[in-house]
């Protein structure tokens, strides 16, 4: 699949070393658990985002598709009012920031 | 031409991202899939349930 | 050069619990500390946790990413610290 090509790279499907690929899976893995459950402690909590075009909003966090493209938030605040539910697309996005 | 030609082409969707995802992650890779196949249910599911259009309409990074 | 979307989990590994700075696009820069890398967008999440304030969390996508500098280094309890805010322990899960 596409997603796999560009996450796969060359050290995956060429190494022949067993020894690398176990070591680059566990690291992968560890980060990857990490970031999914940054994911997870964001649910249901108010994110500011900002964005390019020095755009800042503000919304609820609801979930995000695991490629991590699209964020689908609730009572987005935007310059124009709010709008109840939206999707963010990730690219348009520079960072986000919550707390705990 | 090796016995497996012999096979009906069936290549499931589900096999072979199963196959990525260990090769990505290796023995972890069951743990990841299932975390990740919880987060893509949520977000579809409240996709199905809010239908949220995109904002704003047209992408900002081009 | 390599851009910071296009490196190893080897790489993205060595910035973890450790105090960074992370310049991005437009030259907006970031502080905090590394919690992880994710390796499917690159994106980096920081930790602050200041004296008397809640901790808070910035996740700054990958492609935006230009640079990553490390400022201090962690130790095992800057690592215990921040796992505690992300893995909240057992007694909280089964309260919950």
């Amino acid at each position: 699949s596409p997603r796999f090509i560009a996450l796969c790279p060359t050290t995956v499907s060429t190494s022949s070393s067993g020894s690398v690929d176990e070591e680059e899976q566990r690291l992968r893995s560890e980060l990857r658990e990490r970031f999914l459950r940054t994911l997870l402690l964001m649910t249901d909590k108010q994110v500011q985002f900002d964005m390019f075009e020095k755009v800042r909003v503000r919304a609820t966090f609801g979930a995000s598709d695991i490629d991590v493209l699209n964020f689908q938030v609730s009572d987005l605040e935007t310059p124009l009012g709010v709008q109840k539910e939206a999707l963010l697309r990730c690219h348009d996005m520079i960072s986000c920031s919550f707390e705990l | 031409v090796s016995w497996r030609s012999s096979l009906p082409p069936s290549e499931r969707p589900g096999e072979r991202r199963t196959a990525e995802m260990k090769k990505l992650y290796g023995k972890d890779a069951a743990k990841i899939q299932g975390m990740e196949a919880a987060m893509q249910l949520t977000f579809d599911r409240n996709c199905d349930k809010k239908q949220p259009k995109y904002w704003p309409v047209i992408p900002l990074n081009l | 050069m390599l851009q910071w979307s296009d490196r190893s989990p080897q790489h993205w590994r060595e910035f973890v619990n450790h105090e960074v700075c992370v310049t991005v696009q437009d030259q907006q820069r970031f502080e905090g500390r590394v919690f992880t890398v994710d390796p499917v967008s690159a994106s980096v999440v920081l930790v602050s946790v200041q004296e008397n304030e809640r901790p808070s969390v910035r996740v700054i996508l990958g492609h935006a990413v230009t640079d990553v500098q490390i400022l201090r280094r962690g130790t095992e309890e800057t690592e215990r610290q921040m796992k505690s805010v992300f893995l909240p322990d057992q007694t909280q899960i089964l309260s919950a």
